[in-house]
């Protein structure tokens, strides 16, 4: 496998629920390679499989899967410490403070105590959570907890980032704001990001390539670049008509992979 | 015991905690500010002195209705019988401070609560043991447990060690089952990240799993303090040579009502004391909530 790319996934399937007869074909085939540094998205329709393959890199995936996937030229695994992981929802522990969960993961990855807060408590200034640092998750409105959690996720400075629909439960102005802190903290040093989202307002704003994949069973039918000008403003973006443009054009992708879906 | 009292208690500050908490710009929740105003409204009569007249009016006509043969002294006692009881047993011989009914509560709450949430651990250790222990569990639990008392008299004599093992077994059944249920509360989204990060079962355990069960054993321990005081004056009532319970029945026996009312308000003021103690232990310990 090419040791320059840092994600790559090659002729990749993953069936559930193991019996041939009874078993479900979540990803087809699927191939696509990422190089470092490259913000990338994974959008399709709900089921289509991007969630998986996102598990499948994090080593969270029961399933065996058919063909390969590498991290960083690794096979994927639990606890590789190339990853930082982001969820769907913000999953704040209610009993630690802003800065108590945003060293969690410095913590299991035995970061001495000192620098770990030092570290989270830059981060946390940096997602505009500085003066809220002792709050807990209660006190916090729902796009704090997810600044918090971007800082969880940051602070853990590793290549790779993965992050699934990580603003999904949000509403659209607190979206826009967390996007563009997102932006922030990414251009900083521009990690390798796997996004995956069904916004595909989103995915244009965020990404250099976007990867669209049809209903289950997933298979891939696009690869995007999106050739937006960087550093990139997302409110600025949604009055820009290439980002339209794109838009429109991944929106026509993905009606297509619904349509060849349900008849 | 009523657990809608423990809430009603435990709800009030909980309420006045979570607004000072909450950032002013983004509140978490808008309905909060009209609660403001209408709690605003009536703290201008203070609840303390509403609550004073009420029952200063419910002592008269209990009082009245004694003195005018309404309501039978020799069934019901009578306020100033009870006080003049209470006055004696706590100032003039002081045989009411002896707090045997309360060690020995103490007692089978805090042996019961330790074994209790030690089996729930093991059982979470060795989910193969809870399951083949599970229906013997379940049907010792279902035993009326204050028919044991007779049987503990027996092992355990007339002393302090039969209470304790009456409130033992109350206790520990209702902390180990609080346990249980609050290691299996543990949200599930909690469990991802520390198993993406790669973190050793031991990390999940102590960083995950525990501090999200607290809350709920915590509910355990409030009900288990509770019921150990149960089962110490429920043993007492049945054979002891001292204790609330002890000095309970051998009023009753002797007809004396006043002493016995003033036993059960005794009684009462020490399980809301317990449950008082308890809620403050928890909101200086679960500040998170």
């Amino acid at each position: 496998m090419d040791a320059a790319c840092a994600i790559e996934v090659r002729d990749l399937s993953v069936r559930f629920g193991g019996g041939a007869a009874a078993s479900v074909l979540a990803v087809d085939n699927a191939s696509f390679t990422i190089v470092p540094g490259e913000f990338v998205s994974l959008v399709g329709p709900s089921g289509c499989g991007k969630t998986t393959i996102l598990n499948l890199l994090t080593g969270l995936l029961a399933e065996t899967p058919e063909g390969e996937a590498r991290v960083l030229g690794k096979a994927p695994r639990p606890g590789n410490p190339d990853i930082a992981y982001m969820l769907a929802r913000d999953s704040l522990m209610p009993w630690r403070t802003a800065l108590g969960n945003a060293v969690y993961g410095l913590e299991v990855r035995n970061v001495a105590k000192a620098e770990r807060k030092a570290r989270a408590r830059a981060l946390l200034a940096r997602v505009g959570l500085g003066t809220f640092s002792d709050k807990y998750p209660k006190a916090l409105s729902h796009g704090m907890r997810q600044r918090c959690a971007l800082a969880r996720t940051f602070v853990l400075d590793s290549p790779v980032f993965l992050m699934d629909e990580p603003f999904g439960a949000l509403d659209a102005q607190t979206k826009l704001q967390l996007e563009d802190v997102l932006m922030d903290l990414w251009s900083a040093d521009r990690k390798t990001v796997v996004f995956v989202t069904h916004d595909l307002a989103e995915a244009v704003a965020l990404s250099d390539r976007v990867i669209v994949m049809s209903a289950r069973p997933g298979r891939i039918l696009a690869d995007v670049p999106i050739d937006l000008p960087r550093p990139r403003s997302i409110r600025a973006l949604q009055n820009d008509p290439r980002f339209h443009t794109l838009y429109g054009r991944l929106w026509g992708l993905l009606e297509q992979g619904m349509a060849g879906h349900v008849h | 015991m009523s657990i809608s009292t423990l809430v009603s208690i435990k709800g009030a500050p909980a309420s006045s905690r979570h607004r000072r908490g909450a950032p002013d710009h983004e509140p978490a929740g808008s309905r909060r500010s009209h609660a403001r105003i209408r709690s605003h409204a009536l703290r201008a009569v203070p609840v303390w002195l509403r609550h004073a007249l009420f029952i200063a009016a419910l002592i008269g006509v209990w009082e009245l209705a004694a003195s005018q043969g309404l309501l039978d002294p020799a069934f019901f006692g009578r306020p100033s019988g009870i006080a003049a009881y209470l006055w004696k047993g706590f100032v003039t011989d002081g045989t009411l401070w002896r707090g045997y009914t309360l060690a020995g509560a103490v007692i089978a709450f805090v042996g019961g609560s330790v074994c209790a949430v030690a089996t729930g651990l093991l059982f979470m250790v060795f989910p193969g043991f809870h399951r083949a222990s599970e229906p013997y569990l379940t049907l010792l639990n279902a035993m009326p447990r204050i028919a044991l008392a007779p049987l503990f008299l027996l092992w355990f004599g007339l002393g302090i060690g039969s209470k304790v093992a009456v409130g033992f077994s109350l206790t520990f059944f209702i902390v180990l089952s609080a346990t249980v249920a609050g290691i299996r509360s543990v949200n599930s989204d909690h469990l991802v990240l520390p198993k993406a990060l790669g973190a050793t079962p031991r990390q999940v355990f102590t960083k995950v799993t525990l501090p999200s069960a607290v809350p709920v054993i915590f509910s355990g321990f409030r009900l288990g303090l509770i019921f150990a005081l149960l089962g110490v004056v429920g043993a007492e009532l049945i054979a002891a040579e001292h204790g609330l319970g002890q000095t309970l029945a051998y009023l009753q026996s002797t007809f004396s009502m006043d002493g016995v009312m003033g036993l059960l308000f005794l009684l009462a003021f020490l399980g809301l004391g317990i449950t008082s103690l308890m809620n403050r232990l928890e909101r200086a310990l679960l500040d998170w909530q």
